[in-house]
């Protein structure tokens, strides 16, 4: 192999106007036997299906299924009688359990589907013909940082690759000069989801795969800005230099086969300074998308601004986006321990017109096909009361719901049930590997083949469990 | 067959031997598994297995498995596979034959019946057991056979084999790996041009590059005993432990924080890290690095260093939350951690993988497992105080050694020489005796307290002031002197460990206020005591000049302002003088009276006062020579008494005391005394984690819950479900590391009398480090392993971690055993054997390329040639700091999260929710399980941060500012290229740069020189050619 031969092409390429990134940069790359050192090449995946890219809508704290889609009539009836043989430690304060509890929301059927919706969605109840919801989700534990592990990466434990890690590994980036996993958090100062960057680290896959955390104030991200008082020229000729010299070493070693790679990445580099602080411009948006979105609503252009991102991300090629509605618990997120009315309220309050405009800019713009959108949170919440002065509900592992849009799911179904009460699933039960096994199948990998080599032993998302739920899928 | 072994897989180990079967075959099966499952499987359940299987077996028949019902019972083969017709079970199912069954019951359906017949014709799959194994009883057995595995077979001690091209060689080492490249035909390369053999060299051995220096004298004198005197220099040097400490690091999943929810530091952890670089630095022999990482405690419970060496099994994360539910489970995978950490670091054997069901892989029986994590039944985290200066006993025997004579010196001029100097001074005392001194302190005082406050006197003549502490107090002080002509007085406020950080005042924050001072004099025979007026007030510090200040003390208010000293003064010694308008003093005594007042602020007094008085001439300094104010008293009372006799036993005692104070050889003595007193060694104490039993645990989010920490019991658990135990597990060890018919009591031992903890996990170590019978051989594998992974770039085993039948071969297995046999016989040193490779022709090859041997060993498993490995994370960080001047080489200690920082990258704190950025970038692993080697990636983030971090900047500014000083600019380029890449720049080099230079100094319109010079600086940095090596 004459590597040199193959940098002079690519500099002949690059004289002749076309640019690598035109050719993309992967492709280019194996074709020199590179691609080992480019774990981000853009990678086929094991079947094809329609979806690209996705945006998990993580609705942190534990949305209260009953609450929001999994309409409970008998709830309502049953306002205020005690849970026979309730196990008090079902959530995490055993000494404030109280009786059931209706909904203090009206519940109204909505779209062609009649699906029944919480009065907390007035926007979102009008995409429902989009969503497939899965009802009878249950998880593996009742308390927040275990239970967002493994909704995340799996396992109710630290040190497993999220979801956005293992797509990444799956499928590498469609983008040059953007991350391919970018993770949005809180931008009101209410902190990061507990267990922190865990969420969203790529655990024993290479640092590569981990989601690039935007941060929700100042730089978005490190190193994007110049060292002061540099100017793009200045830095453009330092780039020359940088492979001028390069090159001058590489005549002299032909054997360092890493050269290439190298001089290209900081091509790509000097291109990121630019093309991220693009992707996040929403500014650069019309009015009236601006205004769907509600960019213009204190209540909630800080979500409607990260809808919007991802939007633009997605156009750009990002693979794997995730929002985190609300901060770290308590009041802080949407894990209403107290007052669940009060609390539901103000977090759909945040989301409803965002993430509702989200799924019609995706759908006007031929994108909701190859963008899966993905709504849940770590698990549900209790049918009985938390007792206080407003009362709450407490943490439920046993059920809660999730609905997906766009990327090859079917519109308007719902699969599975909780019992009458939404205390347990009970029909066609969906544990998190399940439902991690239907989205790596929506962007075609069998979950059982996307397998990482650690410590011995080949490693899954979804370790030893995991069935597609092919209900949902178009 | 892939489908055959599905069927079978997991449970039924002997019959993984299946004959090959046909395709037709495995169609047959696939239906059969679902008659199974669909049918067959109830109708066993329901009428067959509750004789035939699990607790009951009649006739000696099991059907829940596919092996039992083969096997048959006493009536011989239960059924002919594909013969139902034929078979013995269709006719008692029949009733056609005795016993009809089944027992006691009516005959099965038709239906029923042509279901079973059908699945026996169709070859009788089960998908699982009917009924589920016992764990402690049954399972996969471990036998000699997978004793035999190479990995797990004893170290074989071979000789180098004999290769053709002799002269390439250099040592043992080589011989194995030419003899295998001889074997495919392959010539291995030369040695590397000197420069990249010592920048290779400082790189791998201590994580910095050479010094431009020493670049140069090697290239001078490349000589084999040159290049073997570098070796010895950087194996002894203190950055050999940062180096190699850090590979140990990722082993051991090393982190300062617990991780989940909300990551609490572990602000005492990093005093394991400081062991591992200790350690490695002092050349601990492995075995006992690994003793004492795993018992440190119950090997040298009095050596510091051995009880932060058990930082190791703790280093884990933790949840920071649990609710009841959570309590055990978390327990189990704190366990699952300990033992599976100690698998790979130590063994390369991932015991984690039998946590569920017998090992698929490697022969570890889940019974195995349970066992083996009851060693850490009872270990926790704790947070203790040690003694962190190391062992004192040697240390305080020599000092103790050189101290006998200095006292021995001193109690002899004591008993024989100073009786008689002291009777010939008394005779006739000079005046000057007590004239030489500045300040006569009033170590007589009388001090009373009008809130409540207690005095008690100090050997220095100061009061500790102790009691309840009022909101406001006035202090009121009498002494007699007889000293006339007095000028001034001085009130010290001095410090204590009583006080809030050693005061000197009594405020929680140290500081003190006192917001008036009066004082008044009256002679001793009679008449008005008269005020005293103070002027040209001084302290040796004053928290402002304003209403803190020590003037306002001795201002109109009393109240609300007065002197107070934090900013600065609180912890240490304070002094203020006020001078008296006219002398003070009356013939024949005088009775001073001083008020302090202390109203500015609440419990503000000052904590341990010291009064003293002067008739030095103003001005008066602060400072200076004291004694007590009783001395004058004493010399009036010898005066009366006319000689010393004649003054009783105490004041002819306090007299001696003033006497000797000023003898001068009695003086140097005491010294001599008092300053090696000050160098005696004492133990520093520090808060350590440590991970022990018996400790307090450290504090938990869910103590108060009723979080137990530990439960002194450990189960075996049903796919590995805390909610389904299955019988106590005792301790025991791997079987497949125990030969010669050993059981884990040859390890285990018992631990004293009352003893704290355990010694199970003693037991374990002494099987770990066992070379005879125990796991001592592959222990010393995989550590000989790490060593050469690191040195050569790649494992002789590729996949450090995993010496089991799922990693990969070595490919140098011989070679491989010698390196671990060197280990053992060098005493378990390590560094001798570093010294044995990096000597190695195999170690020294340069890179050169070559596209037939390319095509023949694309990988370079065979070692033809260098391979070129980028540096890592912190490697790159320590020497981009080192090369511009900017590294801090301090050691030890607690660690930041500041990029700042300028030490070395591994004194960076690790809490997992804040990793490093510039770390993770270059692909330092996340702390969660131990790393056995780090991808190497090539990201455009990583170009970014050459291009625009701060610190990367801040570097390059440094070195440029350095190359300024040159002469021009050729020069400065030819600096800049020595000091980063070790070389000069070729012709063709200086003129890009220049150039470059040029236009970048124009374009910049201040400071333009130093900037152009950064921006090529920076270039360099960016260079391949600085972090491929």
């Amino acid at each position: 192999m004459n590597t040199l031969n193959h940098l002079n092409r690519r500099q002949m390429l690059q004289r002749a106007g076309m640019g690598i990134g035109s050719l993309g940069l992967a492709s280019l790359l194996q074709q020199e036997g590179l691609a080992a050192q480019n774990p981000l090449a853009a990678k086929n995946p094991h079947f094809k299906t329609k979806a690209k890219s996705v945006i998990w809508l993580f609705i942190n704290g534990g949305p209260s299924h009953v609450d929001t889609w999994d309409y409970k009539p008998e709830l309502a009836k049953r306002d205020g009688q005690a849970l026979e043989g309730f196990d008090r430690f079902t959530g995490f304060f055993a000494n404030a359990v109280g009786g059931l509890m209706k909904s203090p929301f009206e519940f109204k059927p909505h779209g062609q589907s009649g699906k029944h919706v919480s009065s907390i969605f007035p926007n979102l109840s009008k995409h429902v013909d989009k969503m497939a919801f899965i009802h009878s989700g249950h998880t593996e534990s009742n308390n927040h940082s275990p239970a967002l592990f493994a909704m995340n990466c799996g396992l109710p434990r630290m040190g497993y690759p999220c979801v956005g890690s293992w797509v990444t590994y799956g499928l590498g980036s469609e983008s040059d000069s953007l991350p391919a996993f970018v993770v949005m958090s809180d931008p009101k100062g209410r902190g990061l989801p507990k267990g922190h960057a865990a969420n969203w680290g790529a655990g024993f896959l290479p640092s590569v795969y981990q989601g690039t955390h935007f941060r929700p104030t100042g730089d978005p991200i490190d190193n994007l800005k110049r060292p002061t008082g540099m100017n793009a020229e200045q830095q453009r000729r330092q780039l020359d230099l940088l492979k001028t010299l390069n090159q001058q070493h590489f005549e002299v070693n032909p054997f360092e086969e890493s050269l290439a790679a190298r001089i290209e990445s900081f091509e790509l580099a000097y291109r990121m300074q630019s093309a991220a602080p693009e992707a996040l411009a929403v500014d650069k948006e019309p009015e009236h998308i601006r205004a769907m979105y509600g960019l213009d609503d204190d209540k909630c252009k800080h979500v409607a601004a990260q809808c919007l991102t991802a939007r633009r991300m997605v156009e750009r090629g990002v693979r794997f986006i995730q929002i985190y509605s609300g901060g770290m618990e308590n009041q802080r997120s949407w894990d209403g321990h107290n007052d669940i009315a009060g609390n539901h309220s103000q977090f759909a309050g945040e989301t409803d017109k965002p993430i509702a405009a989200l799924l019609q800019d995706l759908s006007q713009r031929g994108l909701l096909d190859e963008t899966l959108v993905v709504w849940g949170g770590e698990f549900g919440r209790l049918p009985v009361a938390q007792k206080s002065k407003k009362p709450g509900r407490d943490h439920n592992p046993h059920a809660l719901t999730y609905w997906m849009a766009g990327g090859g799911v079917k519109g308007g179904v719902s699969y599975g049930e909780t019992d009458e009460i939404g205390h347990k699933a009970a029909v066609d039960k969906c544990h998190v590997n399940d439902l991690h096994a239907t989205i790596l199948h929506l962007l075609g990998m069998d979950h059982e083949k996307l397998t990482y080599r650690h410590n011995g032993r080949d490693f899954r998302l979804t370790d030893v469990g995991g069935e597609v739920v092919k209900e949902i899928i178009a | 067959m892939r489908f055959v072994l599905f069927v079978f897989l997991g449970w039924s180990a002997s019959l993984l031997a299946a004959p090959k079967v046909s395709e037709k075959h495995a169609v047959e099966m696939a239906k059969g598994l679902a008659l199974f499952k669909s049918d067959v499987r109830v109708l066993l359940k329901q009428h067959c297995v509750k004789c035939h299987g699990g607790d009951k077996i009649r006739g000696d028949l099991d059907l829940s498995t596919r092996a039992g019902l083969l096997k048959g019972g006493e009536e011989g083969p239960s059924i002919i596979l594909g013969k139902a017709e034929d078979s013995f079970l269709m006719t008692v199912l029949r009733h056609e034959e005795e016993p009809f069954m089944p027992a006691k019951a009516d005959k099965l359906s038709s239906d029923a019946l042509k279901k079973i017949a059908d699945w026996i014709n169709l070859g009788a799959p089960y998908d699982q057991p009917l009924v589920e194994q016992s764990i402690a009883g049954k399972g996969m057995q471990v036998t000699d056979d997978d004793r035999n595995f190479w990995a797990y077979a004893p170290l074989q001690a071979v000789k180098a084999p004999v290769v053709q091209q002799k002269n390439w060689p250099a040592n043992d080492i080589d011989r194995f790996v030419l003899r295998k490249l001889e074997s495919v035909k392959l010539q291995p390369n030369g040695p590397a041009d000197p420069r990249m053999q010592i920048r290779r060299l400082y790189f791998d051995l201590i994580g910095l590059p050479p010094s431009p220096t020493e670049v140069a004298a090697f290239v001078d004198d490349p000589s084999e005993q040159a290049y073997a005197k570098v070796v010895d220099h950087l194996l002894a040097s203190k950055h050999y432990g940062e180096r190699w400490g850090r590979h140990w690091l990722d082993v051991a999943r090393f982190a300062e924080s617990h991780g989940f929810e909300q990551d609490y530091n572990r602000n005492f952890a990093f005093h394991y890290r400081d062991f591992v670089i200790q350690a490695l630095n002092a050349d601990m022999p492995y075995d006992q690095f690994v003793k004492w990482q795993i018992a440190g405690d119950e090997f040298a419970p009095d050596n510091p260093l051995a009880m932060k060496a058990t930082g190791f099994l703790g280093a884990g994360v933790f949840p920071t939350q649990l609710t009841e539910k959570e309590f055990e489970s978390a327990r189990y995978d704190e366990l699952d951690d300990m033992a599976n950490t100690t698998g790979t670091a130590m063994l390369g054997l991932t015991i984690g993988c039998a946590r569920c069901h017998d090992h698929k892989f490697d022969p570890i029986p889940v019974r195995d497992y349970y066992r083996f994590i009851n060693t850490f039944a009872t270990t926790i985290r704790s947070e203790i105080d040690l003694p962190v200066n190391g062992d004192l006993t040697e240390a305080t025997a020599k000092w103790e050694k050189a101290h006998a004579p200095l006292t021995a010196a001193f109690a002899k001029f004591e008993k024989d020489e100073l009786p008689r100097r002291f009777a010939l001074w008394a005779k006739n005392p000079p005046k000057s005796a007590l004239q030489k001194q500045d300040w006569m302190i009033l170590d007589h005082l009388q001090p009373k307290s009008l809130d409540g406050a207690t005095f008690s006197k100090q050997a220095d003549g100061s009061f500790l002031v102790g009691g309840k502490n009022p909101s406001n107090d006035r202090w009121v002080l009498t002494a007699e002197l007889q000293t006339m002509g007095l000028n001034a007085i001085r009130i010290e406020a001095l410090t204590d460990k009583s006080m809030p950080r050693n005061g000197p005042g009594r405020a929680g924050n140290g500081n003190f206020a006192l917001s008036d001072i009066r004082v008044f004099a009256a002679n001793k025979k009679g008449g008005q005591r008269v005020p005293v007026k103070l002027v040209n007030p001084k302290a040796t510090h004053q928290q402002n000049t304003a209403g803190l200040s020590v003037a306002s003390s001795i201002d109109g208010d009393k109240r609300k302002s007065g002197w107070a000293v934090d900013f600065g003064g609180i912890g240490k010694e304070q002094a203020a003088v006020f001078e008296f308008a006219a002398p003070v003093g009356f013939e024949g005594g005088t009775i001073l009276t001083v008020e302090m007042d202390f109203y500015v602020n609440t419990s503000h007094t000052i904590g341990r006062p010291r009064l003293a008085v002067t008739a030095a001439p103003r001005p008066v300094a602060i400072k200076g020579d004291s004694s007590a104010a009783s001395v004058a008293t004493l010399l009036a009372a010898l005066k009366q008494a006319g000689s010393v006799e004649k003054l009783d036993a105490k004041q002819r005692a306090a007299l001696l005391k003033i006497y000797r104070a000023q003898d001068a050889e009695w003086t140097k003595l005491n010294n001599h005394v008092q300053q090696h007193l000050t160098r005696k060694p004492v133990p520093k104490m520090e808060k350590v984690q440590v991970t022990s039993e018996g400790f307090k645990p450290t504090k938990h989010h869910a103590d108060g819950r009723g979080f137990p920490h530990f439960y002194k019991q450990t189960y075996f658990l049903k796919r590995g479900d805390a909610n389904q135990k299955d019988g106590e597990a005792t301790q025991g060890f791997l079987q497949v590391l125990m030969r010669g018919g050993k059981n884990e009591q040859s390890w285990q031992v018992a631990p004293p009398e009352g003893w704290r903890t355990s010694y199970r996990r003693r037991s374990l170590a002494n099987w770990l480090t066992d070379t005879e019978h125990g796991a001592g051989h592959l222990l010393a594998r995989v550590m000989a392993n790490r060593l050469w992974q690191h040195h050569l770039g790649r494992g002789i085993v590729n996949t450090p971690n995993d010496f089991g039948l799922q990693g990969e071969l070595p490919t140098h297995p011989q070679l491989l055993d010698w390196l671990a046999l060197e280990l053992i016989e060098n005493g378990w040193r390590l560094k001798p054997l570093h010294k044995q490779i990096v000597m190695s022709a195999t170690y020294r090859q340069s890179a050169a390329h070559d596209a037939a041997k390319l095509k023949a060993d694309p990988q370079n498993k065979l070692h033809w040639r260098r391979t070129p490995a980028r540096l890592e994370a912190e490697v790159i960080r320590d020497s981009i700091l080192k090369v511009s001047g900017r590294l801090d080489e301090r050691m030890f200690g607690a660690g930041t999260l500041d990029e700042r920082m300028l030490r070395r990258s591994i004194y960076f704190m690790i809490k997992r929710s804040k990793l490093i950025p510039s770390m993770q970038l270059f692909d330092s692993p996340e702390p969660l399980v131990s790393q056995g080697s780090r991808p190497v990636t090539i990201i455009a983030p990583q170009a970014l941060h050459f291009m625009n971090n701060g610190q990367v900047r801040a570097s390059a500014m440094e070195l440029a500012r350095q190359l300024k000083a040159q002469p021009d600019t050729a020069a400065a380029v030819t600096l800049g290229y020595q000091t980063v890449l070790g070389r000069d720049p070729t012709p063709k080099e200086q003129k890009s740069i220049a150039s470059f230079i040029d236009v970048q100094e124009k374009s910049y319109t201040n400071n333009g020189r130093e900037l152009a010079l950064a921006d090529f600086v920076q270039v360099l940095f960016g260079l391949n050619e600085f972090i491929v090596q």
